[in-house]
């Protein structure tokens, strides 16, 4: 009887386990299903390569909106990640106990507020700062709608996840490591870089791979600065078209057009693809990085 | 934003039926209609629901809002009796079946920042329909100079509507096109266009009447200016043409005609076939009592012979639109 239970328990939690496998399967498999209506008649190097989006003339070029949304999520990283590593590196080294504590909190708080938020914080803010004080700068105009802007609104969503992960990573090298360090006659700084990051450097890949899992997705605070201009960017203060904010902002009003609704479900398709695709390389380069360590 | 403002409403809205509905069933013969579509004509269905509701007690209507694509989605599929539609219904939806009621009128206007240097001369000459083909459609003039006939080299940021929305389809069609053919910055709702352009010196954008004036004063919201169309074409805008100073004579304007349509827009109910009964009652009572919550909402009433279109429609007497 006892064995029977036991039996019947892993199985059950077997299943439950291969629901969410499962689950990403059924997702591509429904979204390839409702997009083959333009698959069939568009050959996939002009869905992917063309940058003519007219979806009422039958012309459906994605390359606006994947640019788009690689240009956004590179610009988020190369801004989040080294504040944020900075950032917990000072809360885990440098900084009184009290700090810390208190500062781990108004992180979790940051990573809980709700996309809108950060949306219209963009809008009043971020947006007039890039247009009236960093586009003047770099010697350009712009309305302030841009990548840059879609990219700072972005990278401090990512912060929280970074930080908090990174600090989690940090915790865990053991203190041992770093005393010995220190009695050695080394300084903070290069205890830190040699002793603390060198032990935790696949944990910081890996944080930052959260984000980017993060950015890649995000739609609604994106959506209300970047600009939504569906052309191929050519610099930060070109405004820029992110797939999930194509698919946001067209899907409700033009479901009812077959067409319209297929290539909107190609959009959601190929940004599911492209996430699998930086998720499994990263995993990959996880599996290398610690192999190495090894 | 917006569209999480009204799904709060939606949901309070929805909340708040929950008992007195109970209560009606029990009392009456009842019905169930379902509404289903744009925002734009959220705040309009809401009023005729609950009025509607008081007269037919036993008669439950439901009211969403979701964009006008999953309206008529919703109505070609029989989840809802009623789509919403903001924008004129697309040939495709048309094959699959849709009917459209026309049930009430909205206006898009051209909007530019009280701060443009160019003022002045905006609201004395106003823009002829093809200045702003040219800066939306063509992207042919990049220069207020340009657009108003003075020589200069001052840039004209234009702005969009990121989201597909009835308002940017219907500028674009005034214009020869289609809202996916629109040039400019997209920006995402129309109190987000309204601010985009009140902050802009040089921008230039569109709103619908309920965005770019303010409901309590009537007048156009602060730090905005309506950009007058210059109707024939003069190079100036006459008295006649002259229509904007407060929403209502704007209204009085698209009522009577003086400012076209679009970007004047009928409003639609799309069903799908023959109404059935309770529906039919409900189409009949909006085109003909429903008439009377149109202005006071902020709409425009439709015309005489396309309230008999639409009734004949509801009838079943006449030939489907």
């Amino acid at each position: 009887m006892r064995l029977l239970k036991d039996a019947l328990a892993r199985r059950a939690m077997g299943l439950v386990a291969a629901l969410p496998a499962l689950l990403v399967l059924l997702i591509v498999a429904g979204l390839f299903l409702k997009s083959k209506a333009i698959l069939a008649v568009e050959p996939l190097s002009k869905l992917l390569f063309s940058s003519a989006w007219h979806p009422l003339k039958g012309e459906f070029g994605l390359l606006p909106f994947i640019t788009g949304t690689v240009w956004v999520t590179v610009t988020a990283l190369v801004l989040a990640v080294p504040v944020s590593i900075l950032a917990a590196i000072y809360l885990s080294e440098y900084a009184p106990r009290w700090v810390r504590e208190g500062a781990k909190p108004v992180v979790d708080l940051l990573a809980g507020l709700p996309s809108v938020v950060y949306g219209v914080w963009g809008v009043i803010l971020v947006v007039p700062f890039v247009g009236n004080v960093l586009a003047p700068l770099a010697g350009v105009h712009s309305s302030g709608y841009s990548i840059l802007a879609g990219g700072i609104v972005l990278a401090i969503m990512t912060f929280p996840t970074i930080i908090h992960v990174t600090l989690e990573v940090f915790a865990s090298v053991p203190q041992a490591l770093r005393d010995a360090s220190l009695s050695l006659g080394a300084t903070r700084w290069e205890t830190t870089r040699h002793v603390v990051l060198r032990k935790g450097a696949q944990g910081i890949l890996a944080a930052s791979v959260l984000g980017f899992s993060r950015a890649f997705g995000e739609t609604m605070a994106v959506l209300m600065v970047v600009g939504n201009v569906p052309a191929v960017p050519r610099s930060l203060f070109d405004a820029g078209y992110p797939l999930p904010a194509l698919i946001a902002n067209n899907y409700g009003e033009m479901m009812s057009v077959p067409s319209y609704d297929a290539a909107l479900m190609t959009a959601a398709l190929v940004l599911t693809l492209i996430v699998l695709f930086f998720n499994v390389l990263a995993r990959r380069i996880l599996v290398r990085v610690e192999r190495r360590v090894r | 934003m917006k569209k999480t403002a009204w799904a709060v409403a939606l949901l309070l809205a929805t909340a708040s039926l929950g008992p007195s509905t109970t209560q009606a069933t029990a009392r009456a013969a009842g019905g169930r209609l379902t509404l289903s579509g744009a925002w734009a004509l959220y705040p309009l269905a809401i009023r005729w629901q609950e009025e509607f509701q008081k007269t037919h007690p036993g008669v439950h209507i439901d009211v969403q809002a979701g964009g006008a694509g999953k309206g008529v989605a919703d109505a070609l599929a029989g989840v809802a009796d009623i789509g919403m539609v903001s924008r004129e219904i697309l040939p495709a939806e048309v094959a699959k079946g849709a009917v459209a009621v026309a049930v009430a009128k909205d206006a898009v206007i051209a909007t530019v920042s009280r701060k443009n240097p160019f003022l002045d001369t905006i609201l004395r000459r106003g823009l002829r329909k093809e200045d702003l083909a040219a800066v939306w459609l063509r992207r042919t003039r990049g220069t207020w100079e340009g657009l108003l006939g003075l020589t200069g080299r001052t840039p004209v940021h234009v702005y969009t509507r990121s989201d597909a929305c009835g308002a940017a389809e219907t500028w674009a069609v005034y214009m020869g096109g289609h809202q996916e053919d629109l040039a400019g910055i997209g920006v995402y709702g129309d109190p987000g266009l309204a601010e985009a352009v009140r902050r802009d010196s040089l921008g230039i954008g569109y709103n619908n009447v309920n965005f770019a004036y303010d409901a309590r004063t009537l007048e156009p919201v602060r730090g905005l200016a309506v950009c007058p169309i210059d109707l024939d074409a003069s190079g100036a805008i006459e008295p006649r043409e002259a229509v904007y100073s407060t929403r209502d004579d704007l209204i009085r304007a698209i009522a009577a005609g003086v400012y076209p349509s679009p970007p004047a827009r009928e409003l639609y109910f799309v069903i799908k076939g023959q109404p059935r009964p309770l529906l039919a009652e409900f189409l009949e009572w909006v085109l003909v009592e429903g008439r009377k919550y149109v202005a006071e909402m902020g709409y425009i009433a439709i015309g005489p012979e396309r309230t008999a279109a639409g009734l004949a429609i509801v009838r079943g007497a006449a030939e489907r639109k």
